[in-house]
């Protein structure tokens, strides 16, 4: 392909990660709803994945794969792309949530936090450029990160790690994609649902207090950003767009 | 290395307490509030054990969330060794 200097176009096949539940299945109600096609995986189809894919067995494409699993990974790829047609954007969503002090996490599950938020979205990463670049397409990825990844949450080291190295991968991959892909991060503050249903009312209430909106996140906060980053012409590329309420300011 | 007693447990406290200058009550029932017992502190003595047990004590912030009381945080590393 000739160098195309023509805006991305708006993205028309989506692969989102941990699409089951919370943020994941709001952003592939959301993508559907603007007219595109979505597959999406978890490690179990939730009710709610599993009707939509039934309403719309054209658009939706879900499977049970774990990120950590490549083979199975690469595998669901390619079946979305022979399913609904070319994929040409991702939104890495999956993670598994961190609440423990560094010294009292065992080094098996520090290896297995950075595996699942880290080493697997940089493969499916990979998986998705490469058959993106092989077809001649151009496209967008969006990392989910999280405010965590610039500023210091006790108890989140090794998550805030991994989320901090998606975010330089995500600037790093804006050049060296130099023009075939819009890369982009959405860090999302703290918001209510199986991830962060370990912190307590009070810590809550503690960080609603810091937070200048006066309200904490939800994920309709973080939807149209997602949206934006798939679908308009913004430019936007290698950034990472923060929607906390003004918390880490 | 064997398990530690309940007692061992509160002379280690005592211990990380004495090195500040403090004093930690007989009472199980005293609150850590009080003492001025932080969550480190908490740590500091989590690996104390640890050390005398010869093995790692892994743990999730949530469940120190519900520690209040001297007795509470004997019970938690108590349980926590027996895992
Ligand atoms: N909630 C917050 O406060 C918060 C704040 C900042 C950023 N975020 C980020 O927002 C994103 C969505 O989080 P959420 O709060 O909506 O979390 P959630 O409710 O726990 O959902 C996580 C999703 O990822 C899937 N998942 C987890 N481990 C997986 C694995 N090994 N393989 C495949 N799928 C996996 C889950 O399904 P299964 O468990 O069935 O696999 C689920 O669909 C994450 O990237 C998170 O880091 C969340």
């Amino acid at each position: 392909m000739s160098e195309d200097l023509t805006p991305i176009p708006p993205a028309s096949c989506v692969v989102v990660s941990g699409g089951s539940r919370g943020l994941g299945l709001a952003l592939v109600q959301d993508i559907l709803g603007r007219g595109a096609r979505v597959a999406a995986f978890a490690r179990s189809v939730t009710p709610e994945l599993a009707a939509l894919a039934a309403e719309h067995p054209e658009e939706v494409y879900v499977e049970a794969v774990d990120i950590t699993d490549v083979r199975a990974v690469e595998a669901f790829v390619r079946a979305a792309g022979n399913r609904l047609g070319p994929i040409d954007a991702l939104v890495n969503n999956a993670a598994a949530g961190q609440d423990s002090l560094l010294v009292h996490t065992a080094p098996d599950r520090i290896a297995s936090l950075i595996e699942t938020n880290l080493t697997a979205p940089l493969l499916l990463t990979r998986a998705v450029l490469r058959r993106m670049l092989a077809g001649g397409r151009r496209g967008r990825i969006v990392m989910i990160t999280s405010v965590c990844a610039q500023r210091g949450y006790s108890g989140l080291v090794v998550y805030a790690a991994a989320k901090g190295a998606l975010e330089a991968a995500a600037r790093t991959l804006a050049r060296e994609m130099h023009g075939r892909a819009l890369v982009n991060c959405v860090a999302p503050g703290f918001f209510a649902s199986e991830m962060s249903s370990a912190l307590g009312s009070e810590q809550l209430d503690t960080i609603t207090r810091r937070t200048p909106s006066g309200r904490l996140v939800e994920p309709t906060d973080i939807v149209p950003l997602v949206r934006t980053l798939l679908f308009e012409d913004t430019n936007l590329n290698g950034q990472v767009l923060t929607v906390d309420g003004g918390s880490s300011i | 290395m064997s398990l530690l007693t309940r007692n061992d447990i509160r002379g280690l406290m005592a211990e990380v307490v004495a090195a500040q200058g403090k004093r930690l009550p007989d009472d199980d029932g005293a609150l850590l509030r009080d003492i001025g017992f932080r969550s480190l502190d908490f740590s500091e003595l989590a690996l104390r054990v640890e050390d005398d047990i010869g093995h790692e004590l892994n743990f999730d912030a949530p469940g120190l969330r519900q520690i209040a009381s001297v007795g509470d945080v004997l019970e938690f590393l108590d349980s926590l060794q027996r895992m």
